[in-house]
């Protein structure tokens, strides 16, 4: 047989990806229900690491359940806003059949289309209130994501946790390997009066002064940008929510400055008050 | 074993090996041995793609087009690279992460694409399976040497385990690529030191 023909070229050639695509289509769809385990369990995790519940390096030697069940013991509520800030939808908690909103892609295109539903994680630590909110945004090569967790009135951000799919090893791809560049992120804001561009990676360094800007990475100027974008899109998206909730806790630190603040101090009120001693402590240093 | 398997099997490793005497494979070995769990993971899962697709390739050798073989062969390394990076994602997801994109840059690992074009289109498939195995293995084995010393010196740890005493200072430097470059170096020096029919004159 003549295996130089036209005929036989092609024909031979398709069925030769022909195969190779069923191969691989089986293999994808019987491995599936696996690995979405896995990137639940792995999202769940960078929640967990963002809200200062334990390092990365420690959640990646627990197995899926665990970290399951880490989130559901810490979790106090979950839920969805719309672009005004406002509730509109429950997500299970409960470690059997946890509910996450985390195609942020889709979400991505929702809040350039101005209808968003967005997921905020509220967990318990300490006797107070973390919230955690996801980002997504272009990096050089392809998507980044993160996870950024807020104190309980949303006016500082207590942790991050970033991640990528393809950024370049060393480099891009520090944002997520660099301990020292999410720790940055500790006791920043969020800029409320420039709503966009509400947060700032500086590159050369971030002054001082503001409160809202982290240094940049050296030699990954594309992937810092692309999170310095996915952030200032993502904040303007949850800003009604933020605000909403750094308002409510004004009023309740303005109270307990008051008397209020008796022994039946629960909940918000608490967190209040711990706000006013910290602030305390800081006129005192 | 005959003599001609046996020297199939035990070529690659030492006399022939790929990254010290082929010189090929040396991006990835740069990149995944920081630790020796992943620098393992990353040999096994080499030595599995190119079993596999020498095996492949052998079966069809006698009726590959000869215009498009490249292209089938690509397809055929591709296919076994997607499923281990698959078999990963599901059983070995943190390791997978860890490995990024080098599992995916194993389609481009000169030595697969090398050995099925020097051996297994023209060997039948036995021959070639242990080929393509003992290529991966002789990939592989440098792979773990280096890992195990820029785990040891540079984070004073081996599988995660720590093994130099708290006191010890872990050697940064050992954790970037130029050090793996340099140990390459070096065990590239002492197989040459003890093979001297490799010393070019």
């Amino acid at each position: 047989m003549n295996t130089n023909s036209n005929v036989y070229t092609i024909v031979y050639t398709t069925i030769i990806v022909v195969v190779a695509a069923a191969i691989l289509a089986i293999a994808a769809m019987a491995l599936k229900p696996k690995q979405d385990a896995n990137i639940k369990a792995e999202t769940i995790s960078q929640m967990l690491a963002a809200a200062g519940f334990s390092s990365k390096e420690d959640l990646a030697k627990l197995g899926n359940d665990q970290v399951l069940k880490m989130y559901s013991d810490n979790v106090k509520t979950a839920f969805l806003i719309d672009a005004k800030g406002d509730k509109i939808g429950e997500l299970e908690t409960e470690a059997g059949n946890i509910e996450l909103q985390d195609n942020l892609k889709q979400e991505n295109k929702n809040i350039a289309a101005g209808d968003p539903q967005l997921p905020v994680y509220v967990f318990t630590k300490d006797g107070s209130e973390i919230n955690v909110i996801p980002i997504y945004g272009a990096g050089l090569w392809g998507p980044i994501w993160g996870y950024i967790a807020f104190n309980a009135s949303c006016t500082e951000i207590v942790g991050a946790y970033f991640d990528h799919e393809s950024e370049t090893p060393g480099l891009g791809a520090k944002i997520k390997d660099e301990a020292w560049f999410r720790e940055q992120f500790k006791g920043q804001t969020v800029n409320f009066s420039k709503p966009d561009d509400s947060f700032n990676i500086v590159k050369g360094g971030a002054p001082k002064d503001d409160k809202s800007a982290v240094d940049a990475i050296t030699g990954a100027t594309m992937t810092c940008n692309g999170l310095d974008a996915a952030l200032d899109t993502w904040f303007k998206a949850y800003m009604p929510f933020l605000q909403k909730k750094a308002g409510a806790e004004g009023v309740d630190e303005d109270c307990c400055g008051g008397d209020c603040c008796g022994g039946d101090c629960e909940g918000g009120d608490c967190e209040g008050g711990h706000q006013h001693e910290h602030n305390h402590n800081h006129q005192e240093g | 074993m005959n003599e001609d398997l046996k020297k199939t099997l035990l070529n690659p490793i030492f006399k022939g090996n790929p990254i010290t005497v082929l010189v090929l494979g040396i991006c990835s070995s740069l990149a995944v041995t920081v630790q020796l769990k992943g620098a393992l993971v990353m040999a096994l899962s080499v030595i599995i793609v190119t079993g596999l697709s020498s095996l492949v390739v052998s079966l069809l050798r006698n009726s590959i087009p000869n215009r498009v073989r490249i292209i089938v062969q690509l397809v055929v390394v591709a296919m076994m690279v997607i499923l281990v990076d698959q078999v990963l994602k599901a059983y070995a997801y943190a390791i997978d992460k860890q490995l990024s994109v080098y599992i995916g840059l194993i389609i481009t690992n000169c030595i697969v694409m090398g050995r099925i074009e020097a051996f297994a289109l023209g060997n039948k498939p036995i021959p070639s399976l242990l080929d393509g195995l003992a290529n991966g293995a002789g990939y592989g084995m440098i792979l773990v040497i280096v890992a195990f010393f820029r785990e040891l010196l540079g984070s004073g740890t081996l599988l995660g385990f720590r093994v130099l005493p708290e006191s010890y200072v872990p050697n940064n430097l050992v954790i970037l690529p130029p050090m793996a470059l340099i140990l390459l170096g070096c065990i590239v020096w002492v197989q040459r030191a003890v093979q001297k029919d490799l010393q070019e004159k």
